[in-house]
């Protein structure tokens, strides 16, 4: 009993030292993108780089991804790392994310014996590169994203390498900034570093790291007995990403989840090749994506620590967007987990039928606005740089909807777009407007969230933006028959007309704008669950009365109609949902021998009268569903002249959990609003 | 009885018990009543409190209430119908913030967004502007007022908040709206967000504007009812309300910034704290008060209580400044139950005052933590409790078969032990959100434990964290109230002024801080207090040029240069953040000053009058195995008395279960000390 509480007063404590990092951190920082941002995370790291302990608000983006670089760091210098050493990370293809994200590993010493590691990664907000902020949706090499650091010592027994840090810097915009952010983390490795010296005091070090070792098998043993209670068996699932950034081919992951006993294989095989666009992540990422669901799914209340990781195995063959090599840009890092992310929910979700959950805004939504700053004198200002990264509507589940403009359960708690006072004060532009986007949510018997419409007027001579975002082009999915949520879109507004800012939505390099010009972000809506003809008339009558949607759209796809009091008209509402209904089309599926692809869409042929009805030319975007599907199946329309029905192949068989003779509602898959 | 004004009046209305504390100035004399809570009717505990003493009304000089009426009805949602009104395109801040779910929901697939206190359909846009840098843009167009409060008398609105964009700069176009829908909209209270908090970040602003205006009608209803039947009944004295900066404030002051009230309960107790270690010599401590539904704890190091300005409270962000008090909801009071996975659970829910644990005997029928320690015989059933309860043992035990049943075991005691232990640790973790979290060690504190029941728990809450020390002040159920007897007047004041050191003028900081140091002043001499006891201290909120989060550092307005201050706040940075960046530049942020009215506080002496040591009565009590226990009369036991655990203390206000291992020694202040040898 006395052990319990001590475990337990060990595992507080280590997430006390985290959540002090954090808190100094956000405190002490010079880019807003930390201070108010909060784009950081905070951990501690056993010297093998096993996971200890994250924070409360920390980023499992961010952290599920230390082990791997610290492995790298102690690879790189087993056996030579001392008192007053300090490293620096970033590299992706060593457990990096992108470039942005710095990684600073400080060394905590035992009697002499090198026991832990304070991981801290923040999101510098520029690392150099070719635009200004350093992610841009059109690039198609690293070097361009800016500096890359592969686990390097920066600090040796206390004697820093100024050389290095000031090349560093020196190639970054802002140096003041960066130099600051620099700074921050070294304060807070070091507060950290104390308060771990204070715990060994405290609880002895040997007893100390061994009740670390008892946690992480504890949090294993757990692990393992949730996975246990899942039904063994293979699970699969498909989807896909806009594009590379510079053609309009979307990328396809793909994922054979096996459940076995008390272990998970996650198998990546099969994923679309590396790109020479941002699109790409490095080694450490899938792990990072598959754990941050299974943690979700089958432990969330437990603090994090590595024993939850040690049941799961990945296979990711190198090559592949999702387990790119040098030197494949490597920016789109939120986009391309965000797919494994969605990967993860479908194929779980089919062993967990309860735990589905509606696709979101598929990635980071990186947004900058940049320029030289304003002087009333003509002198040199330096530049401004506005980074944001909006949230959109959350997925909704079996038994809620999603929620509006908020951060969703793997993503952390943090910022996503700053105080518009502070926006006002530090950068030459005005807010004009920012509030929930209506109707973009997905429908669904419960609708996903909606998303957000925030504009932004550039009020300095000119300013260059740059996007990198998701979702632009393939909208976030329902489940068990929902539909889809509204694409992100990112337009700028000039003299009243809309301009699109790039060939390809969603991916912005350094897109001139003018003064007066206005940026227009939407963020996309959560995906829907469930039947929206189901859906609770009351539910939708609320929806209307708030304005999350229209009483037109109410009508139109909930099939719920008002009377002229407003209140909900029984008989027209039956009378529509009857009519919505009958105008859907249900077909039976054929058995294929084989999936057919062109190149990496999902090739689905559809009887010419079929599209006909459904409205679909050769190219569109379609999907099949059904209520006891997990997400629904995309693909593309190839008009076929004959027949009746839509062949599938094995594996779109198996992603939607469909067998020959099934019935299946065959749809266009279009951005809700 | 004569009607010179004698009596110093402290009085804490919780959620189970109304406690107060009269000091008789004439006697030196201290009495306590303690009456059960009338739930929607605070002011009837009150008065029923002033009864129980005989206290004449017109003999009372001084009165301080603590008042849980404002965080009541945000609890319970039961507000008034409010209204927001902000610059056009940004009704939905409030609603979805900066994106951030602030509510926990990490790995959490089924989280959900607490619904705003003002929903979308009564939030309501003007097309105004203000920019950054303090200039209008566009001015308010008054036909766009008179149509905006007729969709306000449509739409029965009852409060309404005033939050526009960059008001903290420059607040003329809010003043504007405020004033034109005041004179057509009388008698409906507005909360203007720059006028309550002129600080940078709508969010927070507004927020914080949306819980004032919510929350106003119920909290003006409350104090003018109070204020009433007070001066009916031929009150004399002035009638403050305890704030959430650990000060005592008026009622006009109450009504207008009802945000400052949601500590009123609890800093009373922290006040009280204080005072009892101090004088137990012993300067840092967690306070640990324990009632009927909720449990707050604060840490007091040196025997200052940490404030916190950016809060939370539900969820919604509150900038405000306050005492830094951590609250769960669980208390003495809170059910026993057993969850979906067959694991036993406590609380959120209570069974408050009405109808109460079920021992209480006024209906209740689910089991408590009061009911666990009824059963364990931690508890007497012999011998009435504060208030004159009565417990009864029998609805007790009603209570813990039916438990037991669905818990699938027959052994009562086991039962009750076990929930008993996972409200400690629930306790526990309360302490440790506000030491380990925070940078301390518990074991470096004494525990004061207080309130109804945390003299019940707070040893075994002390050995769950190692904690060696237990202070048990005396009458602990009144502590609030104690603390509220010896608060002084105080107001809390921001300005958002500042530049860098190189470039602000001394002489205009001095200008600034003096306008609110008058202000201060004014408002102190208001509230009947002399200017010679008054105390103004300023703190500047400082960063490094490029930072945002600012260090609070003390200054002096005398002090000839920036010297000192920059030292102080290099310093400050170095001491929390791990360096300081002393060839950048400094630059203030925001002037605070708390402005103190010194109050007569009684000469306290809680030294009992017994003299010799007391015989025990024993009774067995559940200590892992039924225990033969030692039962004291707290009234019985003389300064330096000295006992071991186990042992029972009775007294009025509560109950003191020393477990076994713990030696006590009465102190001279009336305290009892427990300590755990090593």
């Amino acid at each position: 009993m006395k052990e319990i509480g001590r475990l337990e007063l060990i595992r507080e404590s280590l997430v006390a030292v985290v959540n002090e990092m954090r808190a100094n951190v956000i405190r002490s920082s010079y880019s807003s993108i930390i201070y108010e941002g909060h784009d950081f995370s905070c951990a501690l790291v056993m010297a093998d780089g096993r996971l200890v302990a994250q924070g409360d608000a920390d980023n499992p983006i961010h952290i599920f991804a230390v082990p791997y670089s610290t492995a790298e760091v102690a690879k790189t210098f087993a056996g030579d790392i001392h008192p007053g050493d300090i490293f620096l990370h970033n590299d992706p293809y060593t457990g990096g994310t992108h470039l942005n994200d710095v990684l600073m590993l400080y060394p905590v010493f035992h009697e002499g014996r090198l026991a832990l590691f304070t991981a801290t990664r923040c999101h510098w907000g520029d690392v150099g590169g070719m635009t200004p902020g350093s992610l841009s949706g059109r690039v198609t090499e690293v070097y361009q994203e800016g500096l890359r650091i592969v686990p390097t010592r920066i600090c040796e027994r206390g004697r820093m390498n100024e050389a290095f840090i000031n090349l560093l810097l020196d190639n970054m915009r802002i140096r003041e900034e960066r130099r600051g952010d620099f700074n921050t983390m070294l304060g807070a490795s070091r507060k950290a570093a104390e308060h771990i010296g204070r715990l060994f005091k405290r609880f002895g070090g040997h007893a100390f790291l061994d009740s670390i070792e008892e946690l992480i098998a504890r949090s294993e043993r757990l692990m393992r007995a949730r996975i246990s209670d899942i039904p063994d068996g293979v699970y699969q699932a498909e989807g896909y990403l806009d594009s590379n950034g510079h053609s309009p081919e979307p990328l396809v992951g793909r994922l054979k989840l096996t459940v076995t006993g008390d272990r998970m294989i996650a198998d990546f095989t099969g994923s679309s090749p590396q790109t020479g666009g941002p699109t790409n992540v490095g080694p450490a990422m899938a792990l990072n994506a598959v754990a941050s669901v299974v943690k979700s799914y089958l432990d969330p209340q437990t603090p994090v620590n590595h024993g939850s990781f040690n049941p799961l195995q990945v296979i990711n063959p190198p090559g592949s967007f999702l387990n790119a090599t040098l030197p494949a840009p490597c920016g789109g890092m939120v986009e391309c987990r965000a797919i494994m992310v969605a990967l993860m929910v479908s194929a779980l979700g089919q062993a967990l039928p309860e735990r589905l959950i509606g696709d979101l805004k598929g990635g980071a939504n990186h947004v900058y606005m940049s320029g030289p700053r304003p002087s009333g004198d003509g002198s040199k200002a330096g530049l401004f740089l506005l980074y944001e990264y909006p949230a959109g509507g959350t997925g909704a589940t079996r038994s809620n909807d999603g929620n509006h403009v908020v951060r969703a359960f793997p993503e952390g708690d943090f910022n996503t777009v700053q105080a518009a006072e502070i926006v006002e004060m530090q950068c030459p532009v005005r807010v004009e407007h920012y509030g929930i986007r209506e109707g973009s949510c997905g429908d669904g018997m419960f609708r996903g969230g909606c998303g957000m419409r925030r504009d932004i007027r550039i009020l300095a001579d000119e300013a260059s933006l740059s996007v990198l975002a998701d979702h632009a082009i393939i909208p976030p999915f329902g489940v068990a028959g929902g539909h889809s949520g509204a694409l992100n879109s990112f337009v700028v507004l000039r003299d009243g007309e809309v301009i699109a800012p790039s060939p390809i939505a969603g991916k912005v390099g350094g897109f001139k704008l003018q003064k007066g010009d206005i940026v227009r972000m939407e963020s996309a809506g959560g995906g829907g669950y469930g039947d929206p003809l189901d859906r609770d008339p009351a539910r939708v009558a609320h929806d209307v009365l708030l304005g999350y949607v229209s009483a037109e759209d109410a009508l139109k796809r909930y099939g719920v109609a008002f009377a002229s009091s407003g209140e909900v008209d029984a008989p027209a509402t039956s009378d529509a949902r009857a009519r919505l209904r009958k105008a859907r089309l249900e077909l039976a599926i054929n058995s294929a021998d084989a999936d057919t692809y062109d190149g990496a869409r999902r090739r689905m042929e559809v009887p010419r009268a079929i599209a006909d009805r459904l409205g679909l030319a050769d190219g569109d975007l379609m999907e099949l569903a059904t209520a006891t599907s997990g997400s629904a199946l995309r693909g593309w329309v190839r008009i076929a002249e004959g027949g009746e029905n839509v062949s599938l192949g094995p594996t779109g068989r198996a992603v939607l959990g469909v067998k020959a003779g099934d019935t299946v509602e065959v749809r266009a898959a279009r951005s809700a609003t | 009885m004569t009607t010179t004004p004698r009596y110093i009046i402290g009085i804490d209305v919780g959620g189970t018990f109304t406690d107060l504390l009269a000091f008789d100035t004439a006697t030196d004399q201290l009495l306590s009543a303690k009456v059960p809570s009338l739930p929607g009717a605070q002011w009837q505990g009150v008065l029923g409190a002033l009864a129980e003493l005989e206290i004449p009304f017109e003999a009372i000089r001084a009165f301080v209430h603590g008042t849980t009426i404002a965080t009541n009805a945000l609890l319970e949602r039961k507000g008034a119908r409010t209204a927001l009104v902000t610059t056009k395109g940004f009704r939905d801040v409030i609603e979805i913030g900066k994106g951030r779910r602030l509510t926990g929901g990490i790995f959490d697939t089924t989280w959900q967004r607490e619904p705003p206190l003002v929903p979308r359909d009564r939030r309501f846009e003007i097309d105004e502007r203000t920019t950054a840098d303090g200039s209008v843009l566009k001015e308010v167009a008054l036909a766009d007022i008179e149509q905006l409060a007729q969709l306000l008398r449509d739409q029965d609105i009852e409060t309404i908040a005033v939050a526009f964009l960059n008001s903290y700069v420059n607040a003329t176009n809010e003043q504007a709206v405020v004033a034109a829908l005041g004179a057509r909209l009388q008698g409906i209270p507005i909360t203007q967000s720059a006028r309550l908090i002129p600080e940078r970040g709508e969010f927070e602003r507004t927020s914080t504007a949306v819980l004032n205006a919510y929350l106003a009608p119920v909290v003006r209803k409350y104090l003018r009812t109070l204020a009433g039947v007070l001066s009916e009944r031929g009150i004399r004295a002035p009638v403050n309300i305890m704030g959430s900066n650990g000060g005592a404030m008026t009622l006009d002051i109450a009504a207008e910034q009802c945000v400052a009230t949601f500590l009123s309960g609890p800093v009373g107790g922290v006040g009280g704290a204080i005072r009892v270690s101090e004088q137990a010599d012993i300067r840092d401590v967690i306070t640990f008060d324990m009632g009927g539904t909720s449990t707050d704890v604060a840490l007091v190091k040196n025997l200052m209580p940490r404030m916190s300005h950016d809060n939370q409270i539900d969820a919604y962000p509150l900038r405000y400044p306050q005492l830094d008090i951590h609250t769960i909801g669980a208390g003495g009071g809170s059910i026993v139950w057993i969850g979906a996975d067959q694991t036993l659970q406590i609380g959120p829910r209570s069974a408050g005052a009405l109808p109460g644990p079920a021992c209480y005997g006024r209906g209740g029928t689910e089991p408590t933590i009061s009911d666990a320690n009824l059963l364990l015989g931690r508890l007497s059933s012999d011998r009435a409790l504060a208030g004159g309860l009565q417990l009864d043992l029998a609805a007790a035990r009603a209570a813990f078969d039916t438990l037991a049943t669905a818990a699938g075991t027959d052994d009562l005691s086991a039962l009750a032990n076990a929930a008993i232990a996972v409200a400690v640790a629930k306790m526990a973790g309360a302490v440790r959100e506000v030491s380990v979290h925070r940078g301390f060690d518990p074991r470096d504190f004494a525990l004061v434990a207080f309130g109804g029941a945390g003299p019940m728990h707070g040893f075994l809450v002390a050995e769950e964290l190692g904690m060696a020390r237990v202070i048990v002040p005396r009458y602990p159920g009144h502590l609030s109230a104690l603390g509220q007897m010896v608060a002084d007047a105080r107001r809390d004041f921001v300005k958002a002024w500042g530049g860098r050191l190189s470039t602000v003028a001394l002489d205009d900081l001095r200008a600034e801080a003096e306008t609110l140091r008058r202000e201060g002043e004014a408002q102190l001499t208001a509230d009947g207090i002399a200017v010679a006891r008054h105390r103004h201290e300023f703190v500047l909120d400082m960063r490094y040029a490029g930072q945002s989060f600012t260090l609070p550092v003390a200054w002096r307005p005398a002090d000839p240069d920036f010297t000192a201050l920059r030292q102080s706040f290099d310093a400050a940075h170095e001491e929390t953040f791990g360096y300081a960046d002393r060839t950048n530049e400094a630059e203030i942020v925001n002037i605070r000053l708390v402005s103190i009215g010194e109050v007569d506080k009684p000469a306290l002496n809680f030294a009992p009058d017994a003299q010799s040591a007391p015989t025990p009565r024993r009774r067995k009590v559940w200590f892992g195995g039924w225990t033969d226990t030692a039962i004291y009369d707290r009234a019985d036991l003389p300064v330096g008395f000295v006992f071991s655990g186990p042992a029972i203390i009775e007294e009025a206000g509560g109950t003191s279960i020393v477990p076994p291992g713990w030696t006590v020694r009465v102190h001279e202040s009336g305290a009892m000390i427990g300590e755990l040898p090593e």
